[in-house]
C-alpha cells in the first residue's frame, strides 16, 4: 500500500506538491468536514432527508479532486459531496439534493460532474460513457468515477471495468475502501485479497494506496490521470479508508461494527496528519486554523441559506430534471398528478 | 486489441491473424483412468458428435423448430465432467445445451423429438433446443440469457449446501459470458460464500461472431479473471476428454468436500457456426482447418489405439451409436406434435397456469 504521509505526518519520500496547496488543500478538507457534520445535524434537525456521512475519507476525495483538470469529468455517489464540490458542485445544490429537491439533481452547466448516484455501481458505466464519447471527440478530458469496496461487487463494476480496458478509454476507477458496504465488512464482500488486485482481470493497473494520505491519492490519481490522458488507458486505484460514521442516518454501526475499531481509525484521522506535517513546515498555527474554520462556517451556512430559500417545487415540477422532453407516459403522470390535486 | 479497426457491420474477421490450436498432449495418455472408462468417453464423444450431425441435418431439412447451437467439436468438454459427476449432481448449460443433458444420461429419444418440438419431446415439445432440461437427471436446464443461469447455479449449491447433501454443482458458460455482469457477481458470491460449485467456461474463441479477444483486455477471458476472487488459475485443453477430466474430478472432489468453487478454463473451438445455418465465415480458414483437424474425437481415438485398443472395437462403437441416433431420429419423426391442451400446462410448479386465464 501506497504511503506519503504517515498517520503521525512523517513524509515518506518526498511530497508531490508545495506548501501553499497543500496548505490550500488542508483548507478544503476543513471546509469539507465541516459539511459533512452539519448535514448530519441538519439531518437530525429534520431539514435534511437521510444523510450518508463521509467523515474520514476526506483526503481520499479532496486529493483525487486535486489532481484532475478543472474540466474532467467526476461521476461519483451519494458519499462524495467533497469530490464533487472540489470539482465544482456548489454546496448549496448538495444540501438541496439531500432535502429531496431535484434541483440539486442539476449541476450548473459549466460544472463537469454528474448528479450524485444512488444506484450503486450504475455510475460507472456512465463515466465510461462520458470518457469514450471523449476519446471519439479526440479531447484530453478525462473521467475520474468514485464508488464503494461493496458496488465492486455489482455486475455493473465488472462491465464498466472491461468496457474501459477494452477501448482504451480515460477513465479513473476510485474505489474508496472505506471498510464497509452498509453493515457488510469487506472481508466478506470479496475473496481477493485487495481491490486492487482486480485490476488483473481486466489487464489494466491496479494501485493500491492509503486513503487518509492526501499526498499519496492525490499521487496515484495524478499517475492513472497521465496515463488517461496520453491515451494509456483506465486504471484502478483502491484507497482504503474508513466509514467513521454510520451507512446514513438511518443507520446504527454500534450492531454490526466494535467501537474499538472507530476509534482506531479516528486516530488516523486524514485531517490531523496534513495539520502535523503543515505545523512542522512551519505552515500551520492556531490563528489560521480559527480563521479557516469561521471561513468554513460561514460558507456551509450561506450555502444552508440559499439552499432552504428555494421556492419550492410545484408537484408538477418534480419531472423536469429527468428528461430534455418528458415521454408521453410521464407526461400522463404529471398532468394527473398536477389535477389530482387540484 | 482495439487498435485493429474493423467494420462491425460486415462481421468478417477472416483476415484476422489465426488462432490456432496447442499441439495435443501425448503424456495425458498416462493419465490414472482405467480403459473402461475411457472407452465409455470414447462412446459417449461420439454420441454427442452423432447426435448433433444429426441435429444439423434436421434443422437444414427445416425439422427443427426455432433455432439450434451445436456443440460439435467440443464433446471433450461435457465428457470430461459429465464422467467426473456424482449421479445426484447438478448440470447447468447454455442454450448450447445438447451434449451436456445427453451426458448426464438423457436418453436421445426425448431429446431429439424435443428439437422437433413433439409431443414425446423431453419437455413436450414446448422447450425446445435451448431449454433442454431433465431434473431427474441432475440436468437443471439450458438458459438462453447470457450469464443469468450462473446466478441460478449458485442458488442450486448454496441449496445443497444449506442440505449438507454433498451434492456439487457444475455450472457452463460461454467465453462471451466472462464478459457480462452476472458473470462477475455469480462467481464473487460463489466465492465469499465457499459454494460448491465448478464455473466452467468453454471459450471457443468466439461469441455470436465476435472473436472473444477483440472485446476481453486479458488473454484468458476466465482463467485471467480467476485472481479477482481469490480463485487458482486453470486453464485445460478443452479437446482433450483425458485433461478435462482430471481436471474436473479433483476440481469437483474439492467442492464436495467444503473447498469452495473453481473457475476453470477449457480451450476449444465450435466446428461449424453460432447456431441456425450460420456456414462461420466469419473466422480466418486457415484456424478453423486447424482446429477441425484438432479434433477432440480424433485425439481420443488416437489415444486408444496407443493404449492398444483395436480399430474395429472403435469402429464397432461408432456403428452402434449411429444405430441409436437413427432410432432417436425415427422415434422423433414419428412422434405427433404436443397435444394442444398441453399449451396452458407447466407455467407454475403445480402444474398450472392460473395467471392465464
Ligand atoms: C444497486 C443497488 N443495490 C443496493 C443498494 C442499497 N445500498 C445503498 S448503499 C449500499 C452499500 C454500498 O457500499 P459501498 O459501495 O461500500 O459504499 P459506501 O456506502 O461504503 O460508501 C447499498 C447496498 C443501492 N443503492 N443500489
Ligand atoms: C444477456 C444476453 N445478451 C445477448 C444475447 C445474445 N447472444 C446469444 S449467444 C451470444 C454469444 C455468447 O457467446 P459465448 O458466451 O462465447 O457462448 P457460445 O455461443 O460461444 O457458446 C449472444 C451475445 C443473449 N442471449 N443474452
Ligand atoms: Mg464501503
Ligand atoms: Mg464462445
Amino acid at each position: 500500500m501506497r504511503q506519503r504521509l504517515t498517520p503521525s505526518g512523517g513524509l515518506v519520500g518526498e511530497a508531490p506538491f508545495d506548501i501553499q496547496l497543500t496548505r490550500r488543500l488542508y483548507r478544503a478538507m476543513v471546509f469539507a468536514r465541516t459539511y459533512d457534520r452539519k448535514g448530519m445535524a441538519l439531518q437530525k434537525q429534520g431539514r435534511l432527508a437521510t444523510y450518508a456521512p463521509f467523515e474520514g475519507q476526506e483526503a481520499a476525495q479532496i486529493g483525487a479532486a486535486a489532481a484532475l483538470e478543472p474540466n474532467d469529468w467526476v461521476v461519483a455517489t451519494y458519499r462524495d459531496a467533497a469530490l464533487m464540490w472540489a470539482q465544482g458542485y456548489p454546496w448549496e445544490l448538495l444540501f438541496a439534493g439531500r432535502t429531496g429537491d431535484e434541483r440539486g439533481g442539476s449541476p450548473p452547466e459549466h460544472v463537469p460532474v454528474m448528479p450524485p448516484s444512488i444506484t450503486v455501481g450504475g455510475h460507472m458505466v456512465h463515466a465510461v460513457g462520458l470518457a469514450w464519447a471523449e476519446k471519439l471527440q479526440g479531447t484530453d478530458r478525462i473521467a475520474l468515477t468514485s464508488f464503494g469496496d461493496g458496488a465492486t461487487s455489482e455486475g455493473d463494476f465488472h462491465e464498466a471495468m472491461n468496457f474501459a480496458a477494452v477501448y482504451e478509454v480515460g477513465c479513473i476507477f476510485l474505489c474508496q475502501n472505506n471498510g464497509w458496504a452498509i453493515s457488510l465488512p469487506r472481508e466478506r464482500q470479496t475473496k481477493s485479497a485487495t481491490i486492487a488486485e482486480k485490476a488483473i482481470a481486466y489487464g489494466m493497473p491496479g494501485i493500491q494506496v492509503d486513503g487518509n494520505d492526501l499526498f499519496a491519492v492525490y499521487e496515484a490519481v495524478k499517475e492513472a490521470a497521465d496515463r488517461a490522458r496520453s491515451g494509456g488507458g483506465p486504471t484502478l486505484i483502491e484507497a482504503v479508508t474508513y466509514r467513521r460514521g454510520p451507512h446514513t442516518t438511518s443507520d446504527d454501526p454500534n450492531r454490526y461494527r466494535d467501537p474499538a475499531e472507530v476509534e482506531e481509525w479516528a486516530r488516523r484521522d486524514p485531517i490531523e496528519r496534513v495539520r502535523i506535517y503543515l505545523s512542522e513546515h512551519g505552515a500551520w498555527d492556531d490563528e489560521w486554523q480559527a480563521a479557516i474554520e469561521a471561513e468554513a462556517q460561514a460558507e456551509i451556512d450561506r450555502a444552508i441559506e440559499l439552499a432552504e430559500s428555494m421556492p419550492p417545487l410545484g408537484p408538477g415540477e418534480i419531472l423536469d430534471a429527468m428528461f430534455e422532453t418528458l415521454p408521453p407516459h410521464l407526461e400522463a403522470q404529471r398532468r394527473e398528478l398536477v389535477e389530482g390535486l387540484r | 486489441m482495439s487498435t485493429e479497426t474493423f467494420d462491425p457491420q460486415l462481421l468478417d474477421y477472416s483476415n484476422r491473424p489465426p488462432r490456432l490450436p496447442s499441439p495435443p498432449n501425448e503424456a495425458n495418455d498416462r493419465i490414472d483412468i482405467p480403459l473402461d472408462q475411457r472407452m465409455r468417453m470414447y462412446e459417449l464423444q461420439q454420441e454427442l458428435r452423432q447426435f448433433e450431425k444429426r441435429a444439423y441435418d434436421l434443422f437444414m431439412q427445416n425439422l427443427v423448430k426455432g433455432t439450434s447451437h451445436l456443440s460439435l467439436g467440443m464433446e471433450a468438454v461435457a465428457t470430461g465432467f459429465a464422467m467426473a459427476m456424482r449421479r445426484d449432481d447438478y448440470t447447468f448449460a447454455t442454450y448450447r445445451g445438447h451434449a451436456h443433458t445427453l451426458a448426464r444420461g438423457v436418453p436421445m429419444g426425448p431429446v431429439m423429438a424435443e428439437l422437433l418440438g413433439r409431443g414425446t419431446g423431453l419437455l413436450g415439445g414446448k422447450g425446445g433446443s435451448m431449454h433442454l432440461t431433465s431434473v431427474e437427471h441432475g440436468m437443471m436446464g439450458s438458459y438462453a440469457i447470457i450469464g443469468a443461469h450462473l446466478c441460478i447455479a449458485n442458488g442450486a449449491a448454496w441449496s445443497a449446501q444449506m442440505r449438507g447433501s454433498d451434492q456439487v454443482t457444475v455450472a457452463f458458460f460461454g467465453d462471451g459470458t466472462t464478459n457480462i455482469g452476472a458473470f462477475h457477481e455469480a462467481i464473487n458470491f460463489a466465492a465469499i460464500w465457499k459454494l460448491p460449485i465448478v464455473f466452467v467456461c468453454e471459450n471457443n474463441l468466439y461469441m455470436e461472431y465476435t472473436p472473444i479477444d477483440l472485446v476481453t483486455p486479458v488473454e484468458h477471458p476466465a482463467a485471467d479473471r480467476a485472481a479477482a476472487y481469490g480463485l487458482e488459475r486453470i486453464v485445460v485443453d478443452g479437446n482433450d476428454a483425458d485433461e478435462v477430466y482430471d481436471t474436473a474430478r479433483r476440481l469437483i472432489e474439492k467442492a464436495r468436500s467444503g473447498g469452495g468453487p473453481s473457475l476453470v478454463e477449457a480451450v476449444t473451438y465450435r466446428h461449424g457456426g453460432h447456431s441456425r445455418a450460420d456456414p462461420g465465415k466469419y473466422r480466418p480458414k486457415e484456424e478453423v482447418d486447424a482446429w477441425l483437424q484438432r479434433d477432440p474425437l480424433t485425439l481420443y481415438h488416437q489415444r486408444l489405439l496407443r493404449l492398444g485398443v483395436p480399430e474395429i472395437e472403435l469402429t464397432k462403437i461408432a456403428q452402434d451409436v449411429a444405430r441409436r441416433v437413427d432410432e432417436a431420429t425415427e422415434f422423433a419423426k414419428s412422434s405427433p406434435p404436443p397435444d394442444p391442451e398441453s399449451l396452458m400446462t407447466d407455467v407454475w410448479a403445480d402444474g398450472g397456469s392460473s395467471w392465464r386465464r
